[in-house]
């Protein structure tokens, strides 16, 4: 063994045997990391608040509700209750949420503004949690027959550490069933729609993480958290103009997160901007004993300083370090290519930013297409006592469960081999001459770990928003947040929100919901 | 070696799902609209196709080298490669 591996292992069971005497002395379970571990607590940038947020509570993003409430010019009941209308009046169309806790959530924010509770940098923030997250006393269903009577005795961790800085959760939000497909129920009909879309639910909204999308893109909860195993957070934000971020593998802990690919499964936010993505991720990273995968990483770097945009006396917006972005040949193709263009454009116009042409190895393709596959024996392992008791229970999407048992063991560890040499090949061949490279698609680097923000780039003629990928190195999220703010710096499509839904909407959507068939679940699925 | 026949590909799909302890016949014959769970004939159809193409596509991959001895050591096995680079490797 290693001394690296020893000081792992040991540092391992330290926190592990902090947490198992802290279960014995007090009875309750600590997933707080060893003080001397912990991240710093995030700060509260001092941002200009819009008008448009002054005016309407719900178009606040976290950080201006956050500044708001700090001023007192903004009550977190005010804000609650504002987003619980909204889900009162608009939540028939859009279907964002399978559980609403709106009176636990008015108990918080009372208590917030009577000075109770935590007091961290989301104090009277509402947020939406995707229906995978454990949360005590709360159904977490998954949108799946398996799960239907499940209520947790427990907070996920990331969930806990959200409450931890005081963050209320509203409810749980919609997804594909199991985290696979967009929103549907068990038997395949569409629930979630595309917020900027509500009276047409064959518009893509995104999956897996739809409900949490749509809550944050229809102003019923300022910012929400998804999780990813193959495209889940970054794919909804393109969709419905967000900004969200899926972490390095590790970065944040998925205790308590009801598991679809063990070796894949990411936890992040979708937020409204780059700097709302920082702060909800400043909350969630860092070590957790209960998550091996989170201990002995870098430290978590100082994310909203990198989510602040740099401007110059003139006003020009310049980066903060001089960065290197990397295109790919198939970047500037398919029915987005225009957009890409005028993206590109007004990137390379930023100082500090270099744009650089990359090419795909040869084995691309092989690597992340067919290799993909070996995730399906990762979520057939976990669930092989309903597989066996009742398959009816997966409902639409069975089949990749048990395409996942088609896989024999020595092919499975040739898909861990062909990962690490997938790496080497990103890292030092793709990634070889950039620092940060545009994407094509979420799967290479959901195989691999690796971290990809999602934002706006426009809207197509039929008025569905347009985003971009942008991946990183290892645990070089503040990288691309830096990109992400200042991009955002100079154009304003995240600040767009969709209308509200028309009157006619919601009798439109119900007469129109369409249904994914088994077939098209498991081709779809994350 | 040619392809293998839909005989082949049913009798080792068969075999597996029964020694992984899945019941085929819990599944309907018929659609079930109200759980969307597919027949048998779907999940047959669906496994034939996967197994034709996936596994033989994984296995008769190895790590770019000028021996199968070589390839051996190439490319260790990683479950969380981003993890392991932080942790002790290149960076």
């Amino acid at each position: 063994m290693s001394a690296v591996s020893r000081t792992l292992n040991r540092r391992t069971f330290l926190a592990a045997s902090a947490a198992t005497a802290a279960v014995a002395t007090t009875g309750t379970v600590v997933s707080a990391p060893p003080a001397s571990a912990a991240p710093a607590a995030p700060t509260l940038p001092d941002i200009d608040v819009r008008d448009a947020a002054r005016a309407d509570a719900s178009e606040a993003t976290l950080a201006e509700a956050a500044v708001l409430m700090k001023r007192g010019k903004l009550t977190a009941v005010e804000l609650v209750q504002a987003h619980l209308e909204r889900i009162e009046r608009y939540d028939g169309t859009y279907q964002a949420y399978a559980e609403v806790t709106g009176d636990a959530a008015l108990a918080a924010a009372r208590k917030a503004d009577r000075g109770g509770g935590p007091r961290g940098v989301l104090r009277g923030i509402p947020l939406c949690v995707k229906d995978n997250y454990f949360t005590a006393g709360v159904p977490t269903r998954c949108n799946s027959n398996i799960f239907a009577d499940f209520v947790p005795d427990e907070d996920a961790t990331a969930v806990a550490r959200l409450r931890a800085a005081g963050g209320i959760v509203l409810g749980k939000g919609q997804m594909g069933p199991l985290a696979t497909t967009r929103a549907t129920t068990p038997n395949g009909t569409v629930t979630t729609v595309n917020a900027w879309t509500p009276d047409d639910p064959s518009v893509d909204p995104g999956g897996s993480s739809t409900g949490p999308a749509c809550a944050v893109a229809g102003r019923l909860a300022v910012s929400s958290i998804g999780t990813q195993t193959g495209g889940s957070i970054v794919l909804p934000s393109n969709q419905q103009n967000l900004t969200g971020l899926k972490p390095t593998m590790g970065r944040v802990s998925i205790h308590g997160v009801i598991p679809l690919s063990y070796t894949r499964d990411h936890a992040g936010p979708l937020a409204r901007d780059a700097m709302d993505a920082a702060l909800m991720l400043s909350v969630l990273a860092g070590p957790d004993a209960h998550d091996p995968r989170t201990l002995g990483l870098p430290a978590v770097p100082d994310l909203v300083r990198a989510a602040t945009p740099l401007v110059g006396r003139g006003g020009a917006v310049r980066m903060r370090r001089a960065t290197r972005i990397g295109v790919p040949a198939d970047f500037l193709t398919g029915a987005a290519q225009g957009l890409r263009e005028a993206f590109l454009d007004r990137l390379d116009g930023i100082s500090g930013v270099t744009l650089v042409d990359v090419a795909y190895p040869d084995d691309w393709a092989l690597l992340t297409g067919a290799f993909n596959a070996a995730r399906l024996s990762e979520r057939t392992e976990p669930f092989r006592h309903w597989l066996r008791a009742d398959p009816a229970a997966f409902g639409v999407s069975l089949l990749s469960w048990l395409q996942g048992l088609m896989i024999s063991g020595d092919e499975w560890i040739t898909a861990q081999r062909a990962k690490t040499h997938l790496l080497r090949e990103v890292l030092d061949g793709v990634m070889g001459r950039c620092d940060v490279l545009l994407q094509t698609g979420p799967v290479p680097f959901d195989i691999l770990g690796l971290p990809e923000i999602a934002f706006p780039i426009g809207f197509s003629d039929a008025g569905v928003p347009a985003g971009v990928i942008l991946g990183g190195q290892p645990y070089e999220e503040d990288r691309l947040l830096e990109v992400a703010a200042a991009y955002q710096a100079v154009t304003d499509w995240h600040t767009r929100r969709p209308a509200d839904p028309s009157a006619g909407a919601r009798l439109k959507s119900a007469a129109a919901r369409p249904r994914l068939s088994a077939e098209e679940a498991a081709a779809g699925s994350a | 070696m040619g392809p293998l026949s839909r005989e082949q590909l049913d009798a080792y799909i068969r075999a597996r799902l029964a020694l992984a302890g899945f019941d085929l016949e819990k599944l309907p014959e018929e659609a079930d609209p109200a759980t969307g769970v597919p027949t048998r004939a779907q999940a047959l159809a669906s496994l034939r196709s996967f197994v034709a193409s996936t596994p033989a596509a994984l296995a008769s991959w190895a790590p770019p080298a000028s021996s199968a001895a070589s390839a051996q050591q190439g490319a260790v096995p990683l479950l969380y490669p981003s993890i392991d680079e932080a942790r002790g490797g290149r960076r």
